[in-house]
């Protein structure tokens, strides 16, 4: 029968389509958070990429590279592209450009130009600047006579060695349609234009010191000097960071740069001489921390423009006019100075210009030419958090006016505010996930607490406690009877599907990034972020483990420290400072029901700082130099065994099989019903060493407790620069690497998967060497396993490995792959890997009995086994897996860049009821069949009756 | 019991009549020819018989009670070829028609092997008490080859739990004595 259970659900796993991911699951059972990163403030806008279509999209270049657009209205991104593979040094900011109307945004990263279709993010052309890097990118707005239609042409300067060149660049291909160079060897700086000319601003090094600021004019038909100018600024200008703007693309582009004191602020119009300085009324008293300036970047558009002053407690702005006829610059007014820190940003609708001050209270929204205040909003939920930049967009219906700005926060957050109100909130923050875990609820703690004392008394101690325990629970009751109602109808409206958070199905992710922030993801809720803290105040945080135990989360750092939270609050319960030791791994003594007890950390040299007294168990630790060490946890001064790869090989990798992996069946029931006995043993440790050199890669298999080498195997031809990924679980191993095969036997050039199995015995019903022992010592006589291997060709690297957890592993598992190269995660049908596949030749019935079929070396990977479906879910660093109390289901989460969870049902979810069952129709039938019991019994009972008498 | 055991009281008449031969025909009456097809011969001849049979009684009963004793004894082995076809073309697999088969087969024979004393209470003489014993021998034999093949059919369909995988489920895992834990990363 249990074949037959098997079989079934073997069937169940891989042939019926069932086991994909219905359209109306997605969003349902999964959530993925597709990330940009910190947006930068000038590269960031919001603009209409089609001039037949009034809407808007919210553009970036991240500071992870990627260049994303984002609906305004939800907050979803609408496209990205990752440029950081492109670019070669990453270290210069991006820039990123576009103009309303226009179909593209052109993008550069160092030496890296590239355009993409403003609506769909397709890349249009892409171009390398071969003699330095891009150090400014302006768009040309207004359309001259030899354009053609379509997309506007592009000005970049490059900065190289010795000299700056500006660039032409068409919009459609990407040429170069003129080029001028400058060889002064002034620093090439910025470009800016206006509608007949072309401005390239370079930095001439003064005699002394500082800068002076040449503009060169140029024709932007061909790229000819018209005209040159120097300012003289080289008392004020001291690096290229002090010109604190250049205007482009406006009707009268300005640079604008302070003294040193910051008592004055200078300012010209570009292409005149003329330098007007203006007096700072600097009455808050304290020092200007920062001076911004906010002009519209939009050739119609009135030439004011905006300067915000900020300083440590508070920030107030000055809004300047342009004469267009005399380059005058002259005060328009003030906003006045506020405590806490304010936003600004520019907007444009037609001519006119508007003002959005976002301060941590209020919105305010004012016109460039008057100081009357257009339209105020308090904000809803006034945050703690700073806020760094915005970028606003302003619809005026008739003399009101609405405003959206997207601010983005010190902490992380990207937050659209409409009209004051927070519409949607992206968590840029969780970016660089770098660790993350499972969190225990304290509630499930307080009833396994009660469970065990339960377990503990005497038969009636334990009957009373739990009577008495009951009657505790009844407080409950009423709530629970209110809520009955409620309960009955919606589980009969809704299927059952969206109603399995009592099943364990809503778990809270805790998840550490690289720059010190911890949050807490709801998987329940699709991954809604129910909090997030700042733990630490890094920027390289080198999480070591993540450890939960019922109600909080210890964060273990690699320097000695640790943070302990409250998953449900995010409070910080306890802080361990650093100690001098830099941290390796730390090691964690798991009880057998995965509550951690305690933690040992281990140094780089693979010594465990300290010896665990209470513990006699034993400890496996990595060296930095490659060496794999056994100790026994009360000993730290001499291990007790030590793996050493033969010379020439490193350690790369060591895993081990997870804490909570349990084996339903310790055989594996062959087609004549005999046995294959699973060599399972808790202690095994998968070890991976490359030889650089000799392109091998060995894979060994030892035991954690004695050190005994249990299996060995080397693959030729490997190249070590590709990803080598290796899983262990139940009584397998699986790794994938890149090998190029060339042997007399059979060749194979590309990305294999091997799955080996691990027998107790080649013949079945035969459990070895220690037959039915019920317990055995590694010490004393520790058998080899019966290695059964398969090699499989995959078309892609796999980059990471983790297995499908289930609460009693009665579920098949699944091998869940994460494929960098298309950014996807998929789940290999364990049955698929079956080493014991037949070669060459169709099964026999027993082996067909038994789910086998034919192998086949090239193993593609059918769509079905996508997890993430058509999410483009990138970056993905590690999977976890967790069971929940349905054993048909596993929850996944994947984090690294992405965020991603989903939830697995690798033989179906035969333990919940389909969408297809209809219980309001159940409902309705039993409803039914009662009137009708009720309706026909009186009638049936009176003729009864008058048959009787009848008679 | 007192009572003076009183003389048994004439037979009726009607039995003396019987049992005393028919009174000689008279002369007037045997002139007169029998009726077409009638033998005074042959209903001497069949007088003569039940005299005999009535005389050879116990003896001949006994033969032909065990004679039919044994027809009913080897009886289930005629079932068997065509139970055995039936089982055969049946197939192993687990379906509402060959379980209702396997079913049928236990039934019959543990009935007949219940009920064994019961199909041959007809035959259950004291004279054929012994004799039968070794018939209902036989009986049982044959309902148990009747039930053998269908122990025969319900191994053939997996159901007797005779290999090591059916026990599967009672084995344990063995346990490790130690216990090591892992610091990779």
């Amino acid at each position: 029968m249990k074949m037959r259970l098997q079989a079934a659900l073997f069937f169940a796993a891989c042939l019926l389509p069932a086991a994909a991911i219905y359209s109306d699951e997605v969003n349902h059972i999964d959530f993925h958070h597709a990330l940009l990163g910190n947006p930068s403030p000038d590269s960031t806008f919001f603009l209409k990429p089609s001039s037949s279509s009034n809407a808007s999209l919210l553009y970036t270049l991240s500071d992870k590279m990627l260049v994303g657009a984002v609906n305004p209205r939800d907050g979803a991104l609408v496209w990205r592209q990752n440029i950081s593979r492109s670019v070669d040094s990453p270290a210069h900011a991006g820039l990123l450009r576009g103009l309303d109307g226009n179909d593209a945004v052109v993008g550069a990263v160092g030496s890296y130009i590239a355009s993409w279709s403003a609506q769909d993010g397709k890349v249009a052309w892409e171009n390398r600047a071969s003699e330095g890097v891009v150090a400014d990118l302006e768009l040309l707005e207004l359309e001259d006579a030899t354009a053609t239609s379509g997309v506007r042409d592009t000005i970049a300067v490059v900065a190289s060695e010795d000299a700056g060149i500006v660039r032409r660049l068409d919009g459609n291909t990407g040429k170069t349609v003129w080029e001028y160079k400058d060889t002064s060897g002034d620093v090439p700086f910025q470009v800016s234009s206006s509608s007949t000319e072309v401005f390239y601003i370079s930095l001439q090094s003064a005699m002394l010191k500082g800068f002076k600021i040449k503009v060169t004019v140029l024709d932007p038909l061909s790229g000819r000097q018209t005209r040159q100018q120097i300012l003289n600024s080289e008392t004020d200008v001291a690096t290229p960071d002090s010109v604190l703007y250049v205007g482009a693309n406006s009707a009268s582009p300005i640079i604008v740069w302070a003294d040193k004191s910051q008592k004055t602020l200078k300012v010209n119009v570009i292409g005149t001489k003329e330098v007007t300085s203006l007096a700072i009324d600097n009455t808050s008293g304290s020092e200007i921390r920062q001076i911004t300036v906010h002009a519209p970047h939009k050739l119609n558009a009135l030439p004011h423009f905006l300067v915000h002053f900020a300083t440590e407690a508070g920030a107030w702005a000055e809004v300047y006019h342009v004469d267009l006829m005399s380059a005058k610059v002259t005060k328009a007014y003030q906003l006045p100075y506020l405590p806490g820190q304010s936003v600004f940003a520019a907007s444009v609708i037609d001519a006119n210009v508007y003002f959005t001050r976002i301060t941590d209270l209020e919105a305010v929204v004012v016109s460039s030419a008057s100081h009357g205040i257009m339209g105020r909003w308090d904000l809803q939920k006034p945050s703690s958090d700073s806020a760094l930049h915005s970028v606003s967009e302003v619809v005026s219906k008739g003399k009101s006016v609405a405003v959206r700005s997207a601010l983005f926060r010190k902490h992380g957050d990207w937050q659209l505010i409409r009209n004051g109100q927070i519409e949607w909130t992206r968590h840029e923050g969780l970016i660089d996930a770098v660790a993350a875990t499972w969190a225990e609820t304290a509630a499930q703690e307080d009833l396994a607490h009660e469970l065990e004392v339960e377990g503990h008394e005497t038969l009636y101690g334990a009957y009373l406690h739990r009577v008495k325990r009951h009657i505790r629970d009844l407080e409950h009751l009423p709530d629970w009877l209110k809520d009955l109602p409620k309960r009955i109808l919606s589980s009969i409206l809704t299927d059952e599907v969206s109603n399995l958070d009592s099943f364990g199905v809503a778990k809270s992710v805790i998840v550490a990034t690289k720059n010190g922030r911890v949050y807490s993801l709801d998987t329940g809720n699709h991954g809604a972020v129910s909090w997030g803290i700042q733990a630490v105040e890094t920027s390289q945080w080198n999480v070591k483990a993540i450890l939960a135990s019922p109600g909080v989360a210890t964060i273990y750092s690699n320097d000695g420290s640790s943070v302990t939270v409250d998953v449900s609050t995010g409070d910080i319960v306890s802080r361990i400072e650093p100690s001098n030791s830099k941290l390796h791994a730390i090691a964690v003594f798991a009880a057998q029901d995965g509550i951690a007890l305690a933690t040992v950390g281990v140094r780089e040299d693979g010594i465990p700082v300290t010896a665990s007294a209470s513990e006699d168990g034993f400890l496996v630790t990595t060296s930095i130099d490659g060496r794999v060490l056994g100790w026994v946890a009360k000993d730290n001064k001499t291990p007790v065994w030590e793996f050493v790869p033969p010379s020439g090989q490193k350690v790369v990798e060591a895993t081990a099989r997870p804490a909570h992996d349990p084996v339903a069946s310790i055989g594996r029931v062959l087609g004549n019903r005999s046995v294959l006995y699973k060599y399972l043993n808790p202690n095994l440790v998968l070890v991976t060493a490359v030889n650089e050199q000799t392109h091998t890669a060995s894979f060994y298999l030892l035991d954690g407790v004695s050190g005994k080498v249990l299996h060995a195997t080397t693959q030729v031809g490997v190249d070590s620069t590709q990803p080598i990924a290796s899983v262990i679980s139940e009584n397998w191993f699986a790794y994938s690497f890149w090998g190029d095969v060339d042997g007399s036997e059979s060749s194979a050039k590309g990305y294999q998967l091997v799955i080996s199995e691990l027998y107790e015995s080649p013949l079945p019903n035969d459990r070895g060497l220690l037959d039915s022992a019920t317990n055995y010592s590694s010490t004393a006589t520790l058998p080899l396993p019966h290695v059964i291997s398969q090699a499989f060709m995959i078309p892609e690297s796999i980059s990471h490995m983790a297995v499908t957890q289930t609460r009693q592993g009665i579920t098949t598992r699944q091998l869940l792959c994460t494929l960098p190269s298309s950014n996807s995660i998929i789940g290999i049908p364990r049955p698929v890997l079956d080493p014991r596949r037949p070669v060459d030749r169709d099964p026999t019935t027993a082996e067909a009995e038994e789910g086998l079929f034919r192998y086949t070396p090239y193993l593609d990977f059918d769509g079905k086994w996508y997890l993430s479906h058509t999410r483009d879910v990138a970056g993905i660093k590690a999977v976890l897996s967790r069971p929940t109390l349905l054993e048909s289901t596993s929850l996944i989460f994947a984090y690294g860049s992405d965020i991603y969870g989903t939830r697995a049902t690798p033989s179906q979810a035969f333990d919940i009821l389909g969408k297809s069952f209809s219980k309001l129709q159940l409902v309705l039938t039993v409803v039914a069949l009662g009137a009708g019991v009720t309706v026909l019994a009186p009638m049936t009972r009176r003729k009864q009756v008058n048959a009787l008498w009848r008679a | 019991m007192s009572q003076a055991r009183l003389p048994p009281p004439p037979p009726p008449q009607w039995v003396v009549s019987l049992n005393s031969p028919m009174p000689r025909p008279s002369k007037a009456a045997s002139s007169i020819p029998d009726p077409p097809g009638f033998s005074s011969r042959g209903g001497k001849q069949r007088q003569q018989q039940q005299q005999q049979s009535t005389t050879k009684k116990p003896d001949e009963t006994d033969a032909l009670k065990m004679k039919k004793a044994w027809e009913i004894a080897i009886a289930p082995s005629k079932q068997i070829p065509m139970n055995a076809i039936m089982m055969y073309m049946s197939g192993n697999s687990l379906q509402i028609f060959s379980i209702m088969m396997v079913l049928m087969l236990f039934k019959g024979p543990i009935q007949g092997i219940i009920n064994t004393n019961a199909a041959f209470a007809k035959y259950e003489t004291p004279s054929t008490h012994s004799r039968l014993l070794g018939v209902k021998v036989v009986y049982m034999l044959m309902q148990l080859v009747l039930l053998c093949l269908g122990i025969w059919k319900v191994n053939a369909m997996g159901l007797l739990p005779t290999t090591r995988s059916d026990w599967l489920a009672w084995e344990s895992e063995r346990q490790p004595l130690e216990r090591a834990h892992f610091a990779f990363r």
